[in-house]
């Protein structure tokens, strides 16, 4: 692998540490299994593109309005759930598949290619080092920026609630925590991340395209699954550095699966290694590790 | 302070399970009374309490809480009037956040929460305040998770944050039912203490007679769906849990037969 691979993995592996802190959200803190991140994934893409090229806007007004974005579908899926009773699957199905004919009206097609348009990454040209050494410097003060804010956030007095909503609800509700709107705006945050990852993982690849969000709500479970069985997560700060560092192992483990020749792999193997490694770390993980027993059947 | 009139219960109404587990129950609580609550399995003493939390909502009736018509409110509403501690030592309390982490929850029930830290030092020093009551070495744990405690400490801390804060009524479903005879005794000698030190009102579900008669001061039971009998003061105080037996005898033409009252 080249330095220049390695650093483009890292530069990947931060972004989707933004997909795996937003299944660290949903899946951990809320107790809610959000399969919308399929769709707002594309659609944060789909939105910094279309707002670059088509408006003309400032790319970083762009990509936050592609997190909002992101905030919106998010809250609709919780809505269906806490609002009309839905299954929280279903809900996050119906919005993710709603989505991808979104996705396809916002960009008036398939794809949209942002080659020769100024992006977040544009301002990084003309400085001493290239840019591939610059961007994921800039991801990674980004990605590092928004974990110390989901850290606080989680200690204030309504992200406290947000802990307790997801982990006792009879109890959070009986200390007067609105859970349903909890649900809501968890669920908001989460996919406005993925949103964000999404923006800006189309502006580094250079076009978003509507088939972007396939497996990415696999990329956010085996990121946090990775990360949580391999690092400490007694505090909330050491568990979201280890959603991160789960984000990067999972994307080095795949690129080298896919660079290893012997393998016989092919990019487009890609959505298998990443069910294989899913499943490998399943069941390397011990049964007193919170995740992997949520998603494996209970032993009888 | 607990005012419920002509409250009406029917479960899963028009399906074949159908079942009335309150019919037309009406019951007033003065402030600072300490209410017991028996009855047998089935004789909706639950349903009535999960009636003024606001986990079930009554089809007839309305309910009052300090003056204000709770009837249509949502549990987290009246959860700045009204707290509870559960029969089950888990449901109080989060295990995946430290006691103070709690404490703060509870804290926040009468106070606004916001997007400032949780945990400041008022509150901590409040919370070692608090615990330091148990006698249980909790103000040295403040930063441990509450699933490392036992089920009794779990249910003593409930306790503890179902009185923080400027709730005046407090809910108590059966619990101490499971815990060991030792604790339960020791959790209900605290909840004697701060009802009084705090001059709660309080309502207070119980399987057993003896508690029920020995602890507060009025008590009603509970049958099919009706409060049959409600006594207090010195006729309360000289009565027997034979003589209850034989009350309900008289009053229903029928045995009491179910054990966990006889025993409890």
């Amino acid at each position: 692998m080249s330095l220049y691979e390695l650093l483009g993995t890292v530069e990947v592996g931060l972004v989707f540490g933004l997909v795996s802190l937003g299944a660290y959200l949903t899946f951990k803190i809320l107790d809610f299994p959000d399969l919308t991140v399929e769709g707002s994934f594309p659609l944060g893409a789909a939105v910094v593109a279309t707002v670059i090229v088509a408006l003309g806007w400032n790319p970083w007004v762009a990509t936050l309005v592609a997190a909002l974005a992101g905030f919106a579908a998010g809250w609709v899926t919780a809505y269906l759930n806490v609002r009309f009773n839905i299954l929280h699957i279903l809900a996050g199905i119906l919005v993710s598949i709603a989505l991808y004919s979104i996705n396809l009206r916002i960009m008036g097609g398939p794809n949209k290619p942002l080659l020769g348009a100024e992006t977040v990454f544009s301002g990084l040209d003309g400085w001493s080092l290239p840019s591939y050494v610059l961007s994921p410097i800039l991801v990674f003060v980004l990605v590092l920026a928004i974990k110390f804010a989901i850290d606080f956030f989680l200690h204030t007095g309504i992200g406290l609630g947000m802990r307790a909503a997801g982990a006792n609800p009879a109890m959070a509700e009986a200390n007067g925590i609105n859970v349903g709107r909890m649900k809501l705006f968890g669920i908001g945050l989460a996919n406005a991340l993925t949103a964000l990852a999404g923006a800006l993982f189309a502006q580094t690849f250079g076009a978003a395209d509507a088939y972007m969000g396939i497996g990415i709500i696999i990329v956010g479970l085996a990121s946090v699954i990775v990360g949580i069985s391999l690092f400490p997560t007694r505090t909330i700060g050491q568990a979201t550095v280890a959603c991160l560092l789960g984000a990067l192992l999972y994307r080095f483990a795949v690129a080298l699966s896919l660079n290893a020749d012997f393998l016989g792999l092919q990019a487009s193997d890609v959505q298998l290694v990443t069910a294989i490694l899913v499943v490998l770390t399943l069941m390397s993980q011990s049964s007193r590790l919170g995740l992997g027993r949520l998603l494996k059947r209970k032993p009888k | 302070m607990i005012e419920a009139r002509n409250i009406g219960v029917t479960f899963n109404k028009g399906t074949p399970l159908q079942a009335v587990a309150l019919r037309d129950v009406s019951l007033s609580v003065p402030d600072g009374q300490f209410l017991t609550v028996i009855g047998s399995n089935g004789a909706g003493k639950s349903t009535f309490l999960n009636t003024i939390a606001g986990l079930v909502r009554p089809e007839s009736g309305t309910v009052a809480v300090a003056g204000s018509d709770v009837t249509a409110w949502p549990v987290h509403r009246r959860a700045r009037l009204i707290s509870r501690v559960f029969q089950d030592p888990k449901m109080g309390t989060c295990e995946d956040l430290t006691i103070l982490e709690n404490f703060a929850l509870a804290h926040s029930r009468t106070h606004p929460r916001g997007f400032a830290f949780a945990i400041d030092r008022s509150i901590r020093e409040k919370t070692a305040e608090r615990v330091r009551l148990l006698g249980l070495n909790l103000e040295n744990r403040l930063d441990d998770k509450v699933g490392l405690l036992s089920g009794g400490q779990r249910q003593a801390v409930s306790l503890l944050m179902a009185t923080t804060g400027e709730t005046r009524v407090l809910l108590l479903d059966e619990h101490t039912a499971a815990l060991d005879p030792k604790t339960a005794e020791f959790v209900m000698e605290l909840t004697r203490r701060i009802v009084a030190e705090l001059k709660l009102t309080s309502v207070m579900v119980t399987h057993s007679m003896a508690q029920a008669l020995h602890y507060g001061d009025r008590t009603v039971m509970f049958h099919r769906g009706g409060i049959i009998f409600d006594v207090s003061g010195e006729r309360r105080a000289a009565l027997t849990v034979a003589e209850l037996l034989d009350l309900f005898r008289r009053d229903q033409g029928e045995e009491l037969s179910d054990d966990a009252l006889l025993l409890g």
